[in-house]
């Protein structure tokens, strides 16, 4: 179980989010939604054990995750950035490679997930092509591989579909949802009707500290998308 | 292909470097008739075992400290024109050695040695300070190495403008890199070497690292600890070299960017391919500077840098 308990950040001195309760349980797919700004990439951040909580914790299956050591924490999350920085040019297999870092594979093993990792997302003719002259959704591929191939019980994903043809967006998130089968899966994601169909739970965060959480199809309720897309926020 | 396959082996960087050691101390202004070589009392045993030798064994230190130490900051400050004068310690060690010089006080390799790496900790140590609140901030380390560097040209030139025309020769010299002066340091090696084999458990993690400081945290990589240890590794490193030779130039800039050319960009085989070739390249260079205009030896530093501007930019154009 991931647990959000109380969680509040300020972020140069502009309060991003306060008081922050939320779990996350395996068996969820979990879409986050609010405008720009609400605090979703700072909450993934957060609940990812990348950024400090001034006031809160992070609980990953009962151990604050500011404690962990960082290879153990990687084990368990896996975590992907909104917009990757350009880098070095590796290639697509070298990249997808790095998501075994944390685990003490041998290299046959190592080899072997990596090569698995590419066929199941479907990228293995770009195996040897540097990341550098990749397209943009060619990119997003290789970073959501990296993240599955850390093979981790939680995946905090920031804004997967960015960059993404349909066809890939549809293939993924059926994907997702059945990855959340056994591990948990957490998204912000901007397509309501995304998250409506394919998301079994929704956390809101509606501005002026007003956060909602539950199964989405009680939550996905008139009054709170109206609140949700207040243009006056 | 079959090229980058050969190149990333190590043992045929130290072939390269082998034989380019056996051409570096047969040519200079008296070649060693063979026959004298290990003859004592002959000149030729002195040239080669008590002055080539040691000088040619300085260079390949000094090139294998300054272009691993390129690597490890290029890789710190995610900048490609970064080299390990960024930290400020060339400047450190320059201004240092410099005023003993002008001060006439001692001239022993020994002392000029610990004067200039005291005087590159030091300034080390201010840009660290400068750049780490709670961890290392790498785009601070730009900012306060380049201004650092700024104070310690200036404080530099203040001294050359004062020096009669005797001390103004030796301290050109200085400035511009002279591996004659110094014995090769035992220190040195000790200090390479243990760099290199902490950096190679380390591999995979400075992968992660030159894809970002938050690509490798999200990945599992103790990022502060990391950049910690690579900072102070490329202070100590570059401190040693730049005591033992003055700051020669381009090496710690261009090797690294030639090396990842050839061989990609995996440190598996960049750590131990860029510091032979920054050894390889500077005994090539040193060589160079001893017998172009022989028996005149040029400032190193000069060759360095007439062959590593043209390269370097040449290679820019695809970097």
């Amino acid at each position: 179980m991931l647990l959000a308990d109380q969680v509040s950040v300020t972020l140069d001195n502009r309060p991003v989010l306060k008081r922050l309760d939320c779990q996350f349980q395996a068996g969820e797919f979990w879409g986050i939604i609010g405008q720009n700004g609400a605090g979703k990439s700072t909450l993934l951040q957060c609940l990812a054990g990348l950024l400090d909580p001034d006031v809160g914790q992070v609980l990953v299956d009962d151990e604050n995750i500011h404690q962990l050591d960082p290879l153990s924490r990687a084990q368990k999350v896996a975590y992907l950035m909104q917009e990757q920085e350009p880098s070095l040019a590796f290639t697509v297999y070298q990249a997808v490679e790095m998501g075994r870092y944390p685990w003490p594979d041998n290299p046959d093993n190592r080899q072997r997930i990596t090569e698995q990792t590419l066929r199941d997302c479907r990228i293995e003719a770009l195996q040897n092509r540097s990341i550098l002259q990749l397209s943009g959704g060619e990119r997003r591929k290789v970073e959501i591989a990296t993240c599955l191939a850390q093979n981790s019980d939680y995946l905090l994903l920031d804004e997967p579909f960015n960059h993404l043809d349909v066809v890939y967006q549809r293939f993924l998130v059926k994907k997702l949802q059945t990855l959340s089968h056994d591990k948990t899966v957490v998204m912000v994601c901007h397509d309501i009707d995304v998250v409506a169909k394919y998301c079994s739970h929704v956390l809101m965060l509606l501005g002026d500290d007003c956060y909602l959480s539950g199964d989405s199809a009680t939550m996905l309720n008139k009054a709170n998308l109206e609140e949700l897309f207040d243009e006056s926020q | 292909m079959q090229i980058r396959q050969l190149l990333i082996k190590p043992w045929v960087w130290w072939l390269l470097l082998l034989l380019t050691l056996l051409i570096s101390v047969s040519v200079g202004s008296v070649s060693p008739p063979i026959d004298q070589l290990f003859n004592p009392d002959s000149i030729t045993y002195s040239i080669v075992w008590q002055l080539r030798l040691p000088r040619a064994f300085n260079a390949m230190l000094v090139g294998g400290s300054l272009a691993l130490a390129g690597l490890l900051i290029q890789n710190l400050v995610k900048n490609p024109l970064a080299d390990p004068y960024l930290l400020g310690v060339s400047g450190g060690a320059a201004s240092f050695q410099l005023l003993v010089i002008m001060l006439g006080l001692s001239l022993s390799a020994e002392v000029l040695f610990l004067v200039g790496f005291a005087g590159s900790l030091l300034a080390t140590l201010v840009v660290l300070k400068l750049s780490y609140h709670g961890r290392i901030k790498p785009n601070k380390v730009t900012l306060n190495g380049v201004v650092m560097a700024f104070g310690f040209a200036a404080i530099i030139s203040f001294m050359l403008s004062l020096a009669d025309g005797q001390q103004i020769r030796s301290m050109m010299f200085w400035l511009m890199g002279d591996l004659s002066f110094a014995q090769p340091s035992w220190l040195m090696v000790l200090l390479l070497a243990l760099c290199y084999f902490l950096l190679r458990r380390q591999h995979t993690a400075l992968d992660l690292l030159a894809r970002g400081e938050l690509f490798a945290r999200k990945s599992g990589v103790h990022a502060e600890r990391l950049n910690l240890m690579v900072f102070i590794m490329t202070a100590l490193l570059t401190s040693m070299a730049v005591a033992q030779a003055g700051t020669i130039g381009f090496v710690g800039l261009i090797i690294p960017h030639i090396v990842r050319l050839l061989v990609g960009y995996q440190h598996r085989h960049l750590l131990s391919v860029t510091m032979l070739a920054g050894a390889l390249f500077l005994l090539v260079a040193d060589t160079l500077a001893r017998t172009v205009l022989s028996p005149i030896q040029l400032p190193v530093g000069i060759f360095t840098a007439l062959v590593g501007v043209p390269v370097f930019l040449m290679l820019s154009r695809k970097i």
